[in-house]
């Protein structure tokens, strides 16, 4: 147990003295915390719309003022042609069209079907898709508007009608603010990062310079060694936890609605994996350049695959699949329903049963090839 | 096994093989404790290999050592209590201050506080580092380095020491300083296994082996083997054996 204090002081002794690590650890954190808590922002507002009134009747004009009174849309530049509109989208100089041809409310009057185009930039298929919804949802409205105007003229008809209303609205992040659905989400990365690539890192180095060759001829057990390099990085870890939990809560207002006590226990059964994983990156890195892509490999898969940015439930479904083998997926929908949803320790059990067993896997198989390595 | 009694280091038939090469063939060496055991050979000759062997940090293929009397194959890691290493790479942490550095290997051999305490500043003042305890690692010269770890290596006072060139790459006065401490340590009783490529570092041994290719070609006193090969020094010993 003494061997292991030493091997733990020596470790933060090593930790403090280098400024660039002291830098990575608490410079970095903040920096992740405020480029994706402000920059990277999925939010729907102030979409611009070029609209193509060819038409130029009540009607039209009408639909297009649903348009530009919604919240969602500000105007962008006018068109003068369809081939205007399209060269406007392609040039990026707008974000969604809307052509209103001219025939537009003469059919409506002969009781046709009245037909608008609507084109959406699909750069970004996220905000593209929501937007296109949105402006579908504002023509049904107008169509709804049509038909209720038209049964007010027929009182018969007006009387077999049901009114339809439908209300949609959204839980646990009710103005659908990316900050707060990103910022827990980095909380997670930040841990993730601190223990996995940190620990491996630790343990190539001690290979690089000899000294775990010089460890290995003292009386210290292979165990010894493991806990002595992945303690440090578990307290390190806890500390960005807090850290990066304070400046959610306190500077991005983003509340968590459930037990601080559910969020310690669970990043510890998370740790497990990111420790264990550090330290089996070690076991077939000869270099600390090897082990930082080996850990940044699996980091960026882990990521991608975690619904971080994505959700998972639109992935192909061989790719959901996979995603049952990502640790990440488990701690991101803990801790996204600790923030979010104040979910209890019986609502992650299907989290955390899953992570706790690839926790034990991935630890056990990173002992056994330390084992292996270094004996 | 009562024939290992006496014996710091005994090894009977010693053979380690990586795949198809044969690196240590069947060795026997008997060194008496108190010794200074030159372990000569060329590189690649299977040097490295015999003392990771005794050392605990590589099975052996077949055939036994033991090592202050205990059997290699089964104590190994009792072995380790009972020995010091110093390789070739002085194994230190660059970024530890000097006293550190022995604090830490002195809490790794599971010293208690006060005795870590009395042995680091023992030792500093040994190898002549007593007024750079909070020096960092990294700024003291090669030679001054080589000894630090020599005392990281014999912080916990082992019986044997081993040392894997530990002077390679220094200067002569710097060699003849690492030396001294070498011959203050055997004259305490520890016994010490030097492999080595300075031939006259050779002299100073009390026996020495030289090994080509995976076996022992001469054991013996300096001055024997010299006398039954008829040469003028080691080191024409050396090249007569291996060029043989």
């Amino acid at each position: 147990m003494k061997a292991i204090f030493y091997l733990v002081q020596k470790e933060f002794r090593q930790i403090f003295r280098d400024h660039m690590m002291v830098r990575i650890i608490f410079l970095l954190p903040l920096l992740q915390l405020f480029i994706f808590g402000y920059a990277v922002n999925n939010d729907l507002k102030d979409v611009r719309i070029s609209i193509l009134d060819q038409d130029n009747s009540v009607e039209s004009r009408h639909l297009a003022d649903a348009f530009l009174n919604s919240s969602l849309f500000i105007p962008g530049p006018a068109a003068h042609s369809p081939a205007d509109l399209d060269d406007l989208i392609y040039k990026g100089k707008t974000d969604i069209t809307l052509w209103i041809p001219n025939d537009y409310s003469s059919s409506l009057s002969v009781g046709q079907e009245a037909q608008v185009g609507i084109a959406v930039d699909g750069k970004n298929s996220n905000l593209g898709g929501r937007a296109g919804g949105y402006a579908m949802a504002i023509i049904r409205q107008e169509g709804q508007r049509l038909r209720d105007a038209r049964m007010l003229d027929n009182p018969l008809l007006r009387a077999k009608m049901k009114e339809i209303k439908t209300a949609t609205r959204f839980f646990y992040n009710p103005e659908l603010v990316s900050r707060t659905y990103m910022v827990p989400g980095i909380v997670v990365l930040v841990v993730t990062i601190i223990s996995g690539l940190l620990t491996g890192m630790a343990v190539v180095r001690e290979n690089e310079i000899g000294t775990l060759e010089q460890l290995m001829v003292t009386p210290i057990t292979s165990l010894q060694l493991i806990a002595g390099k992945t303690i440090p990085f578990m307290i390190l870890a806890f500390f960005e936890l807090a850290f990066a939990t304070v400046v959610a809560v306190l500077w991005f207002k983003i509340p968590i609605a459930g037990s601080l006590w559910l969020l310690t226990g669970s990043s510890l059964v998370y740790l497990v994996v990111t420790l264990g994983s550090g330290i089996l990156a070690s076991t077939v890195s000869r270099t600390q350049q090897q082990a930082m892509f080996t850990v940044w490999f699996f980091l960026v898969f882990g990521i991608l695959m975690s619904g971080f940015f994505y959700p998972i439930e639109n992935m192909p479904m061989a790719m959901q699949w996979l995603t049952y083998l990502n640790p990440l997926r488990y701690f991101l929908s803990i801790v996204r329903g600790l923030f979010l949803k104040g979910i209890t320790l019986s609502d992650s059990l299907p989290d955390l049963i899953p992570m706790a067993l690839l926790g034990i896997i991935i630890f056990g198989a990173a002992i056994l090839r330390f084992r292996k390595t270094v004996a | 096994m009562n024939d290992n009694n006496g014996y710091a280091v005994r090894t009977d038939k010693l053979t380690r093989r990586f795949g198809s090469f044969t690196a240590v063939d069947a060795i026997d060496l008997a060194v008496k404790p108190g010794e200074i055991f030159g372990f000569l050979g060329a590189n690649g000759a299977g040097k490295t290999t015999a003392i990771r062997m005794l050392c605990g940090l590589l099975a052996p293929t077949e055939g036994e050592a033991w090592v202050d009397g205990l059997p290699i194959s089964s104590k190994a890691e009792e072995v380790k209590r009972h020995i010091g290493y110093m390789s070739q790479k002085f194994s230190l942490y660059n970024d530890l201050h000097v006293i550190e550095n022995l604090e830490f290997y002195g809490g790794v051999y599971g010293l208690d506080k006060a005795e870590i305490r009395s042995r680091s500043t023992e030792l500093l003042a040994r190898v002549g580092l007593e007024d750079k305890g909070r020096t960092m690692t990294v700024d003291l010269s090669l030679g001054y380095k080589q000894r630090l770890a020599l005392g990281c290596s014999v912080i916990h006072r082992p019986n044997i020491l081993f040392l894997d060139e530990p002077t390679s790459g220094v200067d002569p006065i710097a060699r003849r300083q690492f030396w001294d401490l070498i011959y203050e340590l055997a004259d305490q009783g520890t016994t010490v296994f030097v492999t080595t490529h300075y031939m006259d570092e050779a002299e100073y041994c009390s026996r020495v082996s030289i090994m080509v290719a995976g076996h022992i070609e001469a054991m013996g006193a300096p001055e024997e083997l010299k006398t039954k090969h008829d040469v003028p020094d080691m080191q024409q010993l050396f090249i007569t054996l291996v060029n043989r």
